[in-house]
């Protein structure tokens, strides 16, 4: 009896391990007796100490919500809000889009008349969209929110070069005799057949590349090639002008081409920054210390809504939102978040 | 004891009553049901998600189904149990529901047993919390001692252990047999509600 009553207490304070479990479990399926003990010491157990204060729950408050919510009609105003929202994002997104595109070619085509001279393309992921381009070599470029590649039309010989300003990830077609060079502001990367994620955000400090597979030249201010191999990460901090190598889970540095958000003990600064990024939202950390604090999760296919709720289960957040409102120039502003620490 | 049988017993009616004033569309019925149980319900959420806010959305949330269900609500257990299973749902959907859990490990500090209670028996903090206090002070020292730290304070069993000196074990033990003692005190109010809703 006083081995049980020491796995169940442990269960309590989430410390049983794996084998305990077992045990635990097999002699709750005993009787009933074990099982009505088990749920009497579980609920003192509980009630001894209750995780929020029954003072700060305040009731009031409460039932003026849930009654102003009653008198609202099932499948409130709210709800269709939303959807109608989202159902726009997708109509934009897919309108949009093909329509920069065509746009894009168009100009470059009536610009430039001349006949040897490189016709450019350009492709424009607005923000909070994602999209993936194949190029006439057979490369696929996966483009982040908010960025751009500008790429020939087609290529000519000796060299494949495209140019990116925001974040893109490179699947390059292997071609030995045409090397491809993807330029950036601060930086070049020269691969031959291989797959990278290239962050180059002209508003960040940092430029940097990860390589997933194959080989790199990454060349820096036109200084010296520095080569890295799959798995590493070099970061080149604009205002320091020094750079760094390191190994990383690389698929977290481009997990984003999924619809992917992955964070493994990164300061919820940079957290919020990649969420804003993907949502098209502004979100701003108002206090120094929370933006530092490390914060592991994984994000898929959640809404903005959803994934601010479940980062403040699991870190000390506090948030407001400012709900989108309309403009004098009839547009919508930007979505914003302002994040506290919590109060306790 | 037969006294607060008879309470027990009023409180029982009451629910069912106030439930059928609720079918026919009395809005004062369910803020009697609402003010009731609402505050146990948020504490009864904390066991699982530790954020306060969390807890009373999906609390408000069940009363909100609550009430457009009313006309066709089908409670086999208690008013109570429904209510306190229904948060318990909620919550472990909430936790269930999203792969982020799996990988973070604040889960198992929030969360630390997967196991379901048995809310049909369960008594809430607003019933037993005061009593449980009053037992409290018949428990022998040693036991007490170690249950306050841990409950109270929110020391950890190591950290108990290091404070007194003793080993982890002991803590554990001790701890154990505090809940056992108290269970013991507590067994026939325990008992009362367990007879109710059988």
């Amino acid at each position: 009896m006083q081995e049980v009553e020491k796995i169940i207490i442990k269960s309590f304070s989430g410390e049983i391990t794996r084998e305990e479990k077992t045990l635990l479990s097999q002699w709750l399926n005993e009787n009933t007796e074990n099982e009505t003990y088990y749920a009497q010491i579980k609920n003192i157990w509980q009630v001894a100490s209750v995780n929020f204060n029954p003072e700060d729950i305040n009731l009031e408050k409460a039932e003026n919500l849930i009654l102003r919510k009653i008198k609202e009609k099932p499948g409130s105003l709210q709800q269709k809000n939303r959807s109608l929202l989202i159902w726009w994002q997708r109509v934009a997104a897919i309108v949009v889009l093909p329509l920069i595109l065509s746009l894009g070619y168009l100009l470059y085509h009536q610009n430039i008349s001349g006949g040897n001279e490189i016709v450019y393309q350009e492709v424009i992921s607005p923000a909070g969209t994602c999209s993936k381009v194949k190029l006439t070599d057979g490369t696929i470029v996966w483009l982040n929110s908010k960025s751009t590649l500008k790429y020939p039309t087609v290529f000519s010989a000796g060299k494949r070069e495209v140019f990116l300003s925001g974040e893109a990830y490179f699947e390059v077609e292997s071609d030995m005799k045409n090397p491809f060079i993807v330029k950036t502001k601060v930086m070049d990367i020269k691969a031959t057949g291989t797959a990278f994620n290239v962050e180059a955000y002209d508003s960040d400090k940092i430029t940097a590349v990860t390589l997933i597979e194959g080989k790199v030249k990454v060349n820096i201010k036109g200084k010296d090639d520095l080569n890295i191999v799959p798995n590493q990460r070099i970061s080149y901090d604009n205002q320091v002008n020094t750079y760094s190598i390191e190994t990383v889970n690389p698929y977290k540095w481009y997990a984003w081409k999924d619809g992917v958000l992955m964070f493994r003990d990164d300061p919820l600064e940079y957290v919020f920054k990649r969420i804003g990024l993907t949502y098209n939202i502004q979100i701003e950390v108002k206090d120094k210390e929370l933006a530092l604090h490390p914060y592991r999760a994984t994000f898929e296919g959640e809404s903005v809504d959803e994934i601010m709720r479940l980062i403040k289960m699991t870190a000390p957040i506090e948030y407001v939102t400012e709900e989108r409102v309309l403009t004098r120039d009839d547009s919508f502003s930007k979505k914003k978040i302002e994040v506290y620490k919590v109060k306790q | 004891m037969k006294k607060e049988m008879d309470d027990f017993h009023v409180q029982k009616e009451n629910d069912s009553y106030w439930l059928m004033q609720m079918s026919k569309n009395d809005n004062n019925a369910f803020t009697v049901i609402f003010r009731k149980y609402y505050k146990d319900l948020v504490l009864f959420g904390g066991n699982y998600l530790a954020n306060k806010e969390v807890c009373e959305d999906i609390v408000q949330n069940i009363f909100l189904k609550l009430w457009n269900n009313r006309k066709n609500l089908m409670i086999e257990t208690s008013l109570k149990s429904f209510l306190l299973k229904s948060v318990q749902n909620a919550c472990l959907d909430e936790l269930r529901h999203k792969k982020i859990i799996r990988t973070h490990e604040t889960y198992t500090q929030i969360f630390g047993n997967t196991d379901d209670i048995d809310t049909s028996n369960y008594i809430l903090y607003s019933d037993l919390h005061e009593k449980l206090i009053n037992s409290l002070e018949k428990l022998p020292e040693i036991y007490r001692e170690v249950f306050e730290m841990n409950r109270f304070d929110g020391l950890k069993y190591k950290e108990i252990a290091q404070m007194l000196k003793v080993s982890e074990r002991t803590v554990e033990v001790r701890i154990g047999k505090a809940l056992a003692l108290l269970r013991q005190f507590l067994k026939d109010y325990l008992v009362i509600f367990f007879l109710l809703n059988c």
